[in-house]
Parts: structure tokens; sequence; C-alpha cells
């Protein structure tokens, strides 16, 4: 929000104001009021213990703002990214061009367990593999934006991006009507217009019959799955709500059965289809995939998409876009280093102090290492799992965060922020005007995930 | 629809409607508690429990029959099938799968109702809050069912429907037949004020005591009370506006015209009989044997639901 020590930034000045006039009396009855509302809607995690009531992830009343000159370059910058993420799909399970031209290692792809051999020699409509792409972006500077990770199987957090705008419009429609905030509740139809333009080669229906694959009420991110599915006023299925007949797939209803044509999943590849993934899984359709490719389904995202943002791929990138788009990366990777290669690993080990280390196959902000902030108990424990397994982790510096005005028990604080906006590819490529904020409510924390504590804001993209 | 998204549906009202006939139960036994109980009387909580369907397993967790545990058993216990607890716990667990089919509305008329008694059950109860807890359950109830009007009307809506009149028709004819079997009283109490007062603790727990009033001169009478209770077409809980119900929502779903009539084949007797009988033919023949046989039937209707649409 602040330009330096003490001037705020134009477009901020508003919001400044705006908190200038609320008492804490104000923010208390409003902080109240959002969390009745999320736990209204039923926006919660559900958590493995199961007497326990369903948490809500906190919710920041101060928004984070974006100008539009700012979003248009994050936009161009996004949306470059998930075009090459595609194509480096389609080629590595085609032909093979970026191995042969040298520039990724064939042992990194091929070696991976998210790589899907079944996967070779078919291509999804479109070349489509990522439809859905979720960037995850962090901020350095005024224009130092940097892209900390992609998600390209089934990214979450769309449903907060779109709920959190509902309760801010709610609570503070004034805010609204002075300042020229971009809609962006047009997110579900966009999907769904980009699932229906992924329809297979032998859908017959001019309006495709999508549906969205859950693996039920147990997953942590159920409430988004029939959010978005009552948004796109499509079925939300579970596996045994689908059966394959001949070379089709087909949904239990009280009509008998209905042909599917696109299955957005939100479930893992090895939950696809116990006939070719995996055989102890009980959950699943049989032959699934071989209607997928026969071209009587279409899976949204293909199987095998993971391999793109498998974090020893995410390196390769920026090479990615100048190989397959011929262009200059927009956006930047963070600087990286690969233990699995000699040379780096052992300047990893030498740095550790000012490193960030992460399991390759990590997520959700466990199993990592802020070398800064650690013991030095945890960093020896480290540098043991580095020396004993380096190709399961990468290292990064630790960036540092842009911070973003929170309200701390009713006082304006900083706090670190980063941001995850969704990329959609189908007929044509898009990007949400807006997306998700999350925020580290810790003081001086780093992490911003959900499961250790971090927040989540509403984020503004100014109009033109 | 899917026949998963049926069943669900079928089964929130179901449960949704359980929840409002436990509540009003337990608002039978208490106001039968406030008033002295005579010898020849059976236990008015163990009436209720017998009820609900519950006494079994209550005898299984208690050794007396005392009003808190009965209160607490019916209302909170999570071991109850039928408590009310497990029945907005289940509703609402189903909503969660279904909210796609219905409106937001619905979703947070059902959503609110389990965020509430999440709170009631954390609070400690006493024993004069046992009004509260029904009055606050028939609120929820009523806010659920308003909250279907602005439903579009396809076949989801009539399961909805299809679910609340089966469990309504099955509670209302329970209740009918405590009253007679497990309420009555030595027979030179037939008649008796006694007896009349228990038969209007029954209408006031079916909220249909003014509604009698209206809809019938002159004394309460056992005879009167079956009548408006099984016969009246008027009265939203008999058992006939139940059965019209049942067959006015099954013939309305546009999905699968042959298995609709396979069902309504199997309803239709039921239906032409409760039209055309007479309640003194019932009383002559057996009230008792009348509703044990009616039940029978709705629970083989309900049957061929799940095997029809839900497989």
């Amino acid at each position: 929000m602040y330009q330096s020590e003490s001037v705020i930034r134009n477009h901020y000045n508003n919001i400044n104001d705006w908190l200038d006039q609320m008492t804490s009396k104000v923010i208390l009855e409003k902080n109240a009021e959002a969390e009745t509302h999320f736990r209204n809607i039923g926006i919660t995690f559900s958590t493995n213990n199961e007497t326990a009531r369903e948490r809500i992830i906190p919710f920041d009343l101060i928004p984070r703002i974006f100008t539009y000159t700012e979003w248009l370059r994050l936009e161009r910058g996004v949306i470059q990214r998930a075009k090459a993420l595609n194509a480096f799909l389609a080629d590595i399970y085609n032909q093979g061009e970026i191995i042969k031209a040298n520039i990724i290692p064939k042992e990194i792809i091929y070696k991976k367990k998210s790589f899907e051999p079944s996967m070779f020699g078919f291509s999804p409509p479109r070349d489509i593999y990522s439809p859905i792409i979720g960037i995850d972006l962090v901020r350095t500077g005024p224009n130092d934006y940097f892209v900390l990770e992609d998600n390209c199987r089934t990214p979450s957090g769309v449903s907060y991006m779109l709920e959190n705008r509902e309760i801010m419009m709610r609570m503070f429609p004034d805010l609204f009507h002075n300042n020229r905030v971009t809609p962006i509740d047009d997110y579900p139809t966009r999907l769904l217009q980009t699932l229906m333009s992924l329809a297979p080669i032998k859908c017959e229906n001019p309006e495709p019959v999508c549906v969205l694959l859950t693996p039920g009420p147990l997953n942590s991110a159920y409430y988004e799955h029939s959010f978005l599915s009552d948004q796109m006023g499509i079925e939300m299925v579970e596996s045994t709500d689908l059966f394959v007949e001949g070379k089709y797939l087909y949904m239990k209803t009280v009509d008998g059965p209905k042909r599917v044509d696109v299955v957005y999943r939100r479930i893992d590849d090895d939950f696809l289809d116990p006939l070719c993934f995996n055989p102890q899984s009980v959950i699943g359709i049989p032959g699934i995939m071989d209607v997928y490719r026969t071209g009587g389904v279409n899976i949204c995202s293909a199987p095998g998409a993971g391999i793109a943002d498998d974090k020893a791929i995410y390196i390769y990138v920026p090479e990615m876009i100048k190989f397959y788009l011929g262009e200059q990366p927009i956006l930047d990777n963070v600087e990286t280093w690969n233990c699995e290669k000699e040379q780096e690993l052992k300047y990893v080990l030498a740095n550790i102090n000012e490193l960030v280390v992460k399991e390759v196959d990590g997520s959700g902000g466990y199993g990592m290492l802020i070398g800064p902030k650690s013991s030095k108990s945890s960093i020896d424990e480290f540098k043991t799992k580095l020396s004993t397994n380096p190709k399961g982790y990468i290292a990064q510096p630790l960036l540092d965060l842009s911070f973003s005005p929170t309200l701390i028990k009713n006082q304006v604080e900083g706090r670190r922020v980063d941001l995850r906006p969704f990329c959609l590819i189908g007929e044509q490529a898009q990007l949400s005007s807006g997306g998700l904020t999350r925020v580290a409510m810790n003081e001086g924390s780093f992490v911003v995930n959900s499961s250790q504590g971090g927040g989540v804001k509403d984020t503004w993209v100014l109009a033109e | 629809m899917l026949s998963r998204t049926a069943e669900y549906l079928y089964w929130i009202s179901r449960y949704m409607e359980r929840a409002e006939t436990t509540a009003r139960l337990l608002d039978v036994g208490y106001r039968m508690s406030l008033f002295p109980n005579p010898s020849g009387y059976n236990n008015e909580w163990e009436s209720v429990l017998s009820a609900a369907g519950a006494i079994e397993g209550y005898k299984n967790k208690y050794d007396t029959i005392e009003q808190k545990n009965v209160e607490d058993y019916l209302f909170f216990d999570e071991s109850n099938p039928s408590s009310v607890y497990n029945c907005i716990l289940n509703a609402r667990n189903n909503a969660l799968v279904v909210r796609t089919s219905f409106t937001p509305e619905s979703w947070l008329a059902i959503n609110k109702t389990y965020q509430e008694i999440l709170n009631l059950k954390e609070q400690k109860f006493t024993k004069s809050d046992l009004p509260g807890l029904t009055e606050w359950t028939i609120e929820q109830v009523n806010l659920f069912r308003g909250s279907l009007s602005s439903l579009l009307r396809n076949d989801g809506y009539n399961f909805l429907f299809l679910g609340l009149f089966i469990e309504r028709a099955d509670n209302s004819a329970r209740l009918l037949d405590v009253k007679y079997f497990v309420l009555l009283p030595k027979p030179q109490y037939v008649g008796g004020n006694i007896d009349n007062m228990q038969w209007s603790i029954l209408l006031r727990s079916l909220s249909s005591f003014r509604a009698f009033r209206w809809a019938y001169d002159g004394n309460i009478t056992a005879t009167k009370i079956a009548d408006f209770l099984v016969l009246n077409n008027n009265c939203p809980r008999s058992l006939s506006f139940c059965i019209q119900n049942i067959v006015k929502h099954l013939t309305n779903l546009t999905c699968s015209p042959e298995k609709v009539g396979r069902i309504y084949n199997n309803l239709k007797d039921l239906n032409t009989k409760i039209q055309e009988e007479k309640i003194e033919t019932i009383v002559e023949y057996g009230l008792h044997q009348f509703v044990t046989q009616f039940i029978r039937k709705i629970s083989s209707v309900d049957n061929e639901i799940h095997k029809e649409f839900f497989n």
C-alpha cells in the first residue's frame, strides 16, 4: 500500500480513507459478520478430526489492489506461461522436440511418477492438456513479480476468490460505488465455456454435457466442487455415478443412462481408472481411459498433466517459453538450485542458512526449510536429508515477499502476501480479473498456506 | 437428474420431517408430564420413546426412564439415529452433496440450522428449555419448507415432496397408533376426561388443535379425532392427505413413466380405499389394524421408490 515509508500509493487512497473512518467496534462487527457468512454458506475446511467443527480460513477485510496497468502485465505473463506449459505437455507426450533439442534432459521427464506413459501418442481436443492453470506469484518490488509455482492439475481456491468478493460487496457496498473494481463473477460461466469448447471428437451434442467429478464430501475442497458445479449448472458426480458402456461414458440418472462429454475432474490421476492406474483403488471408473483415448469423452485436466507443474520441471519453464512461443518470458522464475546436480547441491549445502529448501513433491507449506528462520538442529536435519536424497529437493533464495495492509487486532499492520490468479485455456486463453490473495497472518511469517495459519483477502483489479 | 441426487433430496426432506416429529413428540411428553399421573396410565415418557421408535436404543443406554435422559436421547444423542441432532446432521450432509440441485436459500436454511444445533448442543440445557427446543426445531423446519417454494418445479422438487409425505404418512400413523395402543388406558377410561385430554395433546403435538376445532363442531370425541387424522383431506397431517400428495408428486414426475406406473399401481388401492372409507367402519374393523396395514403399505411404497429410482 505504501510507496515509501509514509507515502501512500495513489490507488490505495480510497481504502486508506475508508479505514480511517472505521471504528474498532465496526471492524469487530464486520469480522464477525464475515465469519458467520462463511460458516453459513459452508465455505469451510473439513478437518481430519471428525468431532471438531469445520474450520474457516481467516478473512482479512482490507482488499489488495492492482492497477489496470499492473494487471495487464501479469495477465500477459500468466497467459504466456500457461500456453507454454500446454505446448510442453503436447510435445513430451508426442515428438519430444524439447528433449531432442537438449533443453530438458529426458530422465527428469520420463522417470517422474507424474509422467503418464499411457498418454503417449494421444492428443486431447485442441491439444489442451491443462485448461485451468493456477499460477502462484509473489512480488518483491514495484515491478518485480516472480512465479513461485505452477498448478496444472486441479488448482483450487477460485471459490474463495469469488466468495471473498461477494462478502465484501455485501458488507461494504459503498467501497464499490467509490472504486471501479473489475467484476469477477463471470468466472464460472467462462469456465463452463472453456470446458464446452473442449468437447471430444465423437461428441454429437451441440451443447456438450459437462460434469464435475469429485472424490466426495470428505475432500477438503468439496465446498469448491459443489460451488462451481452449482454456478455452472452442471452435475457434480462421484465416480459411482459414472459407468462405461461400449465406447462412451454415462451417468446414472432417474431417466436412465445419460451420456457425458466432458469430465472436469477434481480427483487425482491415480483414482481415475482402476484398470489403467491403480488397481487397488476402490474409487474410479473402470474403462474411462479407453473411452478417453478413443475420443468418447474428454478428461480435464488430462491424465499426466501434472508433470508440467513438477518442481524439477519448473526450472525449465522460461526455456519452454522461448522454445515453443519464441518469446521472452514476461514473468520471472525464482532462482532455483536443483539439488540433483552435484555442483548445485554443493552450493545449497554451503549456503543453506540463507536458502529455502523444498521437497520436490511437497505442498501446503509442509516439508520445507526456511534457512534464515530455522534452528541449527533442523538445518542439520535437512543437510542429512539433502545428502541422502538430493533429487528429492530444490532450493531457492528467501524472497522478501511484498507486504499488504492487514487488520491485526484492529490495527493495520503489514503482512506478507502471494497471489494465485486463474488462467483458462480452451477455444481462447483468458485470465480471471483477480485471484486469490493469501496472507501470512503471523508477524514475520513467510508461509501463506491456509494449513499453516494463512488467511485470504479480496483482490481488486481496477478498471482502466 | 442423477439417481443419487434424487435419493439425497428424498432423504433430506424425510430427515427434516422426522426432526420435526421427534421434537413434537418431546413436546407431547412434556405437556403430559405436567398432568397428574393416575394409575392405569403408562409412563408418558415411555410412550414418547415408543412413538419415536427409540425405546430399545434408550433402554440399552439407560436403566430408568427419566425426562432429562429422554430429552437428551431424543434431541441430542448421537447414538440415536432419529434424534433431532442426527436428523439435522444427516439432512445437512445430504444437502452438502446436492446443494447444486436446490436453491441457495434451501441450503442456507439447512446449514444455519446445523450450525445452531451445534451451538445448542454445546450449551447445557435445563428442564425448562424443552418447549424452547421444540419451538426452535419447528421454526427451522418451517424455514426449510418455505425455502422450497422458490425451487424449480422439476423432478427434484417432486422427490423432495415424495420424501416429505412418505415420512409424514408414516409419522402420523405411528402417532395415532401410539395414542391408541401405548397410551391406551384400561377400557373404563376410554372416552373419559383423561382420555380426551390425551387426544387433545396429540392434536396439539400435530399442531392441529385449532384446526380441529374449526373443522368439527361440538365435543371432542375419539371418533372425530380419528376421522380428522385419518380421513380428512383438509388436514395436512392426515393419512389421506399424505397419500393424496404422494400420488400427486409421484405422478408429476417426468422421468421414466413406466417406473412411475409400477409404483402407482401399488398405491392406487390404498388411495381409493382411504378416499371412500367411513371412520365408523375403520373403528369397527380396528384402528390399530388399519394403521398397521397402512404403515406396512407406506414402507413397501418407499422400498419401491428406492428400487425403481435410486439404484
